[in-house]
């Protein structure tokens, strides 16, 4: 039987990695949601951001420099992201083949971006530094104040992203796009601009996320593979016909995977977070929370 | 009907063999191991490269686990002689079965799944492989993997011997089985299967191909060879590491895939020696290496998506073209006195809105007869005509774009029944013929029926070896009888066998016997088949069924009896109007050509029907 604070711990430091890898995770689903292809340069998205945070951090330092890290990494991934688009999707949307085209592209995009960083950063670990410190313990057990910081921001950008695509005129229009491409082109809205912007939107949550990812361990240039893997999982498990579909995943991942960490090992964890992913396709495909059409 | 000649009978026979020749020869040049060890990459690189084609592009499966059947098979390997200390010929034999179950057991999800899920499945599959051949770390060495495998020996040699020589033609012989059964694979009932479910899965279905048995099959057999090479590549290299699952692998043998261009068994095997030569010299410049092989997969699916295949294809017909023309101009400077000597008068060039055509013209007399050759043939086929009308009428033919001595013409604008009758009309115009009488031959049948249907001049219109057709594509399959020479006759590129067995089919002629149209067959523009064949969709048929209706226009349908293409029978129950004799007529034993095989009967009937015109 385990004790109470290491059942408290497992749980907090599941319910964090669930924070983040809902941010992965979302920025997936709203890709594949509203383009219907899947981004495998995803997870380099990540690294690129928390590189580029980093690279901020190095010449600004303390909080001050932490919030301009963040927030410089997140408008140019905005940037990067919406560029991308009309290189690895825009020329073939209309081709049969767009669903492999994509993938192929998108693995390329995956192999420069991170070459790119070997080049430019070289392949040394490197570590954001927090900008907070310090931990609370409650019922016994000690959880550092920077992860319920992160939690708590990464829960609140799911939140605004949720009202920024129900509330607004431009979020409106990236659902329009995403459920009916034809319906939304002759209602006048740009749809190829709209696209570019969800890449945009989604490229931002990565960068979040890897600033976070990037400042709670360390970063080198493969960073990007295992929330790539993670946010593919979740985006399964859980399927996309929600908004939180994936959200609610990635916190049931996060969970399961520290309390495989704790009980089977590092290396054990992943085997079985692939394995529950499999058997959900196999028995669900459309995922846990899912419908069979697929909707923002 | 299928058209599937022996390999030895192709195009690609010379080139395949040619190429074996060159690598079989090559090392024994090029000494240094540096050199083989580049080749032995680019051979293991061309095995997973080509038999991922199995699955992704004839079977249009997406699978992304194909790079651990590699993987599978080089730490079974690993394991097998390492570990439990199987002789290492066998462990190397042994090394695909377990990518084989792997593949058999992939086959259940991806039975279930479709487009982009099946990719995330199979992808995440490998991951999954990895996560356990990483977590075994007692028998898999970990992260770090597996070192020093035995090495393959015979006897007391060292494969590894000589410069890496044993080796460089093991790898050989794996990439020649491997080719030998993929080009079989794709020939057989299984192939065609496997290409049925990915074209039109319910109609495959619907026929009675077993779709779960098929998926199963495409997924074992594109796992065989993929585990034999990480078999290999375990006994050669002595090192199984986890890299082999990662991204980079799968990028290069994807990349290596897409530049060769997908469905073709060829292709990838040229783009595995360039991508893989690419990235041994890109070697010194690291990180750029991956960076100019990603922008170049990237370019090559954006700006020529079907690839260097596609490429060779498009270099094949613009040598074809250009050969022909060259033939073409060479016979209209040298040729002239043999043709004149044949037809008995001189053919010259007259310009027609489709570009320049051979013209031989009688020119004396007031009734005219026009006759239109076929398919890859020319017009000296009418020559014992010639010999016989030109005293009472005025007989002319002409060489069609892209045949006999007429120059090409544009594959898009001429080679077309519609422009073929088109040029009948100018030359009707330009030399002033009048109400012509049209006969036509096979393909010129069809231009025959076409410038009658169009409104045209004519006072008759006779047709051989053509079997009327009212709706297409339907009546194809009733008028004609099903036989592999139909495949030729749309055929682009000829192999030299191919091109003597369609000369002696159509005119039932033995080599030697008829020089200018053994020629013609090789002269003729291989666009010029596949455009007239491919575009036979766009003839206005209901037209033609309405002017043989009709009966307006006088008529006749003369035959050989053995004829080896067109359907008789059909021919008979089709509604004429007014057609000469009642019925289609038939000349003697001849065959698909009747008026140059028993040109004495056929040119007496012939006489007879234009004896009935007023």
């Amino acid at each position: 039987m385990i004790s109470l604070d290491t059942f408290l711990f497992i749980l907090a430091s599941g319910v964090l990695l669930g924070g983040l890898y809902a941010l992965m995770a979302t920025g997936l689903a709203i890709v594949w949601t509203t383009l219907g292809v899947f981004n495998f340069a995803h997870g380099t998205f990540v690294a690129l951001g928390a590189y580029i945070a980093w690279q901020v951090t190095q010449s600004v330092n303390g909080g001050m420099g932490f919030l301009l890290a963040a927030a410089l990494s997140v408008i140019m991934m905005y940037g990067i992201g919406y560029l991308l688009h009309f290189v690895l999707i825009k020329p073939f949307e209309r081709n049969a083949n767009l669903v492999l085209l994509a993938v192929i592209t998108t693995l390329a995009a995956a192999s420069i971006i991170e070459n790119h960083i070997l080049i430019g950063w070289g392949p040394r670990d490197k570590q954001i530094v927090p900008p907070v410190s310090g931990a609370i313990s409650a019922f016994g057990a000690s959880i550092n104040i920077y992860d319920i910081v992160v939690l708590a921001v990464a829960l609140f950008s799911l939140l605004a992203m949720a009202l920024f695509l129900r509330r607004t005129s431009i979020g409106r229009a990236m659902r329009a796009a995403a459920q009916n491409r034809e319906v939304a082109e002759l209602m006048g809205l740009n749809v190829s601009r709209l696209y570019a912007m969800t890449i945009g939107l989604s490229a931002a949550t990565a960068a979040l996320a890897g600033v976070f990812a990037g400042s709670l361990r360390f970063i080198n240039p493969t960073f990007g593979t295992d929330p790539l893997m993670k946010a593919l999982i979740i985006v399964i498990l859980g399927g996309v016909a929600r908004f939180t579909s994936p959200i609610y995943a990635a916190f049931i991942v996060g969970i399961a995977e520290s309390v495989s960490v704790y009980f089977l090992g590092l290396y054990w964890a992943p085997a079985v977070l692939f394995a529950m992913m499999i058997t959900v396709l196999l028995i669900k495909p459309e995922g846990l929370f899912g419908h069979r059409s697929r909707t923002l | 009907m299928k058209y599937a000649p022996p390999f030895h009978r192709t195009n690609g026979f010379m080139p395949v063999l040619l190429a074996l020749l060159a690598l079989v020869v090559i090392p024994l040049f090029f000494s240094g191991t540096y050199a083989r060890h580049t080749l032995i990459l680019v051979f293991i690189y061309a095995i997973l490269a080509s038999n991922w084609d199995i699955s992704l592009g004839l079977g249009g499966v997406f699978n992304f686990a194909h790079i651990a059947f590699f993987a599978l098979g080089l730490y079974s390997y690993g394991i097998m002689a390492k570990i439990m200390g199987i002789d290492p010929w066998i462990a190397l034999l042994l090394a695909p079965v377990l990518a084989i179950v792997f593949a058999a057991m992939l086959a259940i999800p991806v039975l279930r799944l479709e487009g982009i899920y099946v990719i995330l499945m199979t992808f995440a599959a490998a991951q999954l492989m990895l996560q356990i051949v990483v977590s075994q770390s007692e028998y898999t060495g970990g992260t770090s993997g597996m070192v020093l495998l035995p090495r393959l020996t015979i006897g007391e040699y060292r494969l590894s011997n000589d410069g890496r020589i044993g080796y460089y033609y093991l790898a050989l012989l794996l990439l020649a089985a491997s080719t030998a059964f993929l080009y079989q694979l794709e020939r057989s009932a299984l192939g065609r299967a496997i290409k049925a479910l990915r074209d039109n899965k319910y109609y495959a279905i619907a026929r009675g191909v077993p779709e779960g048995r098929i998926r199963l099959l495409t997924l074992c057999a594109s796992a065989i060879f993929p585990g034999l090479a990480g078999g290999f590549y375990g006994a050669y290299l002595r090192v199984a590491s986890p890299d082999v699952f990662g991204l980079g692998f799968l990028t290069i043998t994807l990349s290596i895939l897409l530049l060769g261009g997908i469905s073709t068994l060829w292709g990838s095997l040229i783009a595995a020696f360039v991508i893989t030569i690419l990235t041994q010299v890109l070697g010194d410049y690291g990180s750029w290496r991956n960076i100019i092989i990603a922008v170049l997969i990237i370019a090559v699916v954006v700006v020529y998506p079907g690839g260097l295949h596609a490429a060779l294809q498009e270099l094949w017909a613009a040598e074809n073209r250009v050969r022909t023309n060259l033939m073409a101009a060479f016979r209209r400077h040298f040729g002239a006195s043999a043709r004149a000597a044949a037809m008995k008068a001189p053919d010259r060039l007259v310009r027609t809105t489709h570009g320049n055509v051979s013209v031989c013209d009688t020119g004396q007399g007031d009734k005219v007869i026009v006759c239109i050759h076929g398919n890859s043939s020319c017009k000296e086929v009418f020559r014992h005509q010639f010999a016989a009308f030109r005293r009472d009428y005025r007989i002319i033919a002409f060489d069609l774009p892209g045949h006999g001595a007429s120059p090409n013409g544009n594959p898009e604008r001429d080679y077309n029944v519609e422009a073929y009758a088109e040029i009948v009309r100018d030359l009707v115009d330009a030399l002033e013929l009048g109400r012509p009488i049209v006969f036509g031959w096979s393909l010129g049948g069809y231009i025959g029926l076409e410038y009658a249907a169009a409104g045209n001049p004519i006072s008759a219109l006779a047709i051989c070896g053509t079997s009327p057709i009212n709706k297409f594509p339907d009546d194809m399959a009733r008028g004609y009888i099903a036989t592999p020479h139909m495949e030729l006759a749309g055929k682009r590129f000829h192999s030299p066998h191919e091109k003597s067995q369609y000369a002696t089919h159509t005119v039932g002629m033995k080599k030697g016997q008829e020089p200018l149209l053994w020629q013609a067959v090789w002269r003729t523009d291989g666009q010029a088949r596949e455009q007239a064949f491919s575009k036979l969709k766009t003839i206005n048929w209901p037209r033609q069924t309405r002017l043989m209706r009709d009966g307006t226009l006088p008529f006749a349908m003369i035959n050989g009896p053995n004829d080896p293409f067109i359907n008789h029978e059909y021919c008979r129950s089709f509604h004429y109007g007014n057609i000469w004799g009642g019925a289609a007529q038939n000349v003697g034993n001849a065959g698909h050509a009747p008026f140059l095989e028993d040109h004495k009967t056929f040119n007496s009937m012939f006489r007879e029907f234009l004896q009935t015109l007023p």
